[in-house]
């Protein structure tokens, strides 16, 4: 018996024209691809294995890397479902979708992108335990996306720590804009990603760090150890100063409306970013550094509201004044009524005997 | 062939452990008046409920309770610390024995005499958690007195501003205080 295939010829290919790579470079190409387009690739699967790497790759494996980290911007845009926004750019306000608001541009990567894939590709991090470590270096705008989506594709899997704690991740700023909870020592400088091209990949990213923000917030809730809280919080309050001053700065308030994004939900049920009860076990001083650790993102809106009294002060005669109304309309939602709730709640957050928070709801 | 010995070691340990739990909070003063005036108001307040100005920070208002905790507000930055600690000496021993044949007798009095330390450094560890877990518990039990003690002077010093201010708008007619502690100022301008 014989079975009867029917193939039905798609696609002339030419033999001779596919290029060909090893089979370790062929990972490191899935790997580029699975960072860009992460739902069509068996995530688990790349991470988890480890492949032994050679010193150096071969231009057909630099070609086929190159076009799949060039395909990078459309897959950030499609992240936020590119939406029709307004922007803040150059002290104008610029209207329509990603690729009307900003004029085209590369993203540049650097040797520090190849070192990230070869070791997320050689590295065992399915367990979440200890591996070489990948070294910290200077960073280029498409180096700190690549790392963005690194952590990305890892999302609740235990490698994602792994990659969370090396030094190479820890020097992006974008890194820690996405997952402040994951990161410890000093926040570096966010004055790339709020200008040029930074500031485009960040505006493109909004709608995604406002569920990011907003998922450690709840995470924060079931966190009954002060020392896992402070840790949190202190990394959070660190990423999310410095990034708004340097929106502050840079004139780019309007990439900080996540904040608003993020909190506003949370404002409105009256979700306090701690659990209801800390380790008792655990010292008075720790519990009580933690409590207001956790209040990272109801300053952000704090900070947002000291911003909305100055845009209020915009007259129509001046310059900004365009300027000034888009944000205020980015404000308008969260108001006085919900920015009163997190000055209250923040005001529990430090008092001396604190009043346990309402009980978690489903987001 | 070789004897079996018993090797027995001893170790004691005396050490003197202090143990400090404490926390530091914002108090809620209303603008009324110019900070420093604000602090002045509060300080009578404090004054009259024990707390006596430092004589080499005036900006501190310090009070040290019969149980031994401290509390210390910092009239300049309006913030309260209140703290507490615990001293004790510790006396712990360890005997630890095994029986070896006698050529292994210094590499077991070695791994004995580790093992001991180890054992003392635990239990030395252990009762100074359970000593500040006591701290802990003790000023816990203090923090909700200490709050209504603090919200009533809080209280006190802002009717004292308003007043003061209302002086400054005009001459006050009535001053009254219901059952909730609201308070009504009638001011002739």
């Amino acid at each position: 018996m014989t079975d009867e295939v029917e193939l039905e010829l798609v696609e002339d290919v030419d033999i001779d024209e596919v290029p060909l790579v090893a089979q370790s470079e062929s990972e490191l190409i899935m790997m580029a691809r699975a960072l860009v387009q992460p739902r069509a690739h068996d995530t688990w699967a790349y991470l988890a294995s480890a492949h032994k790497m050679p010193d150096t790759i071969g231009p057909s494996c630099e070609a086929l890397l190159e076009d799949a980290l060039s395909r990078i911007w459309p897959a950030l845009w499609r992240r936020d479902g590119a939406r029709p926004r307004a922007s803040v750019i150059g002290n104008a306000v610029v209207r329509g979708r990603p690729w009307q608001r900003y004029a085209p541009a590369p993203l540049v990567f650097t040797r520090a992108t190849l070192e990230l894939l070869r070791w997320l590709v050689g590295m065992p991090l399915a367990t979440g335990g200890d591996v070489p470590e990948l070294e910290a270096r200077p960073l280029a705008i498409g180096d700190e996306v690549a790392i963005y989506l690194a952590l990305d594709l890892a999302t609740d899997l235990p490698p994602q720590l792994v990659i969370a704690r090396q030094p190479m991740v820890r020097k992006s700023a974008l890194a820690w804009l996405g997952f402040a909870h994951l990161m410890a020592g000093d926040a570096p400088d966010f004055t790339p990603i709020v200008t040029g091209v930074g500031a485009i990949v960040v505006d493109a990213l909004g709608g995604e760090l406002a569920d990011r923000w907003r998922g450690a917030e709840l995470h924060k809730r079931q966190l009954e150890n002060p020392d896992e809280l402070l840790a949190v919080g202190r990394a959070q309050s660190a990423a999310l100063e410095k990034f708004m001053a340097a929106c502050d700065a840079a004139h780019r308030r309007d990439l900080a409306s996540f904040v608003l994004d993020a909190a506003r939900p949370l404002l409105e049920r009256n979700l306090a970013p701690v659990a209801q009860l800390l380790d008792p076990g655990k010292p008075l001083s720790t519990r009580s550094q933690a409590r207001l650790a956790a209040g990272a993102l109801l300053r952000g809106v704090q900070t947002w509201s000291h911003w909305d009294d100055q845009h209020r002060g915009v007259r129509f005669i001046d310059d900004d004044y365009d300027v000034a109304q888009i944000l205020l309309g980015r404000f308008e939602p969260i108001g006085r009524p919900l920015t009163d709730r997190a000055a209250q709640m923040l005001s529990e957050l430090a008092s001396l005997i604190p009043t346990p928070s309402t009980t978690i709801e489903a987001p | 062939m070789s004897r079996a010995i018993q090797v027995r070691v001893s170790e004691s340990v005396v050490r003197t452990v202090h143990v400090e739990d404490g926390v530091q909070t914002p108090l809620e003063l209303l603008p009324v008046l110019a900070p420093e005036r604000m602090a002045d108001l509060l300080a009578t307040e404090l004054e009259a409920q024990g707390f006596a100005r430092d004589a080499q920070n005036p900006n501190l208002a310090k009070r040290t309770d019969p149980d031994g905790i401290e509390i210390t507000v910092d009239l300049a930055t309006a913030t309260v610390s209140v703290k507490l600690g615990a001293s004790t000496k510790l006396d712990e021993n360890v005997s630890l024995e095994a029986r070896v044949a006698e050529e292994g007798r210094a590499g077991t009095e070695a791994h004995l005499r580790d093992a001991a330390m180890g054992e003392l450094d635990k239990r030395i560890a252990a009762k100074t958690e359970a000593l500040r877990r006591e701290v802990t518990a003790k000023l816990e039990r203090k923090l909700g007195d200490l709050r209504s003690e603090l919200d009533q002077a809080i209280g006190r010093t802002t009717v004292a501003a308003l007043t003061e201010r209302a002086q400054q708008l005009g001459e006050i007619q009535d001053l009254v205080t219901d059952e909730a502690g609201n308070v009504t100022i009638k001011v002739k301008v």
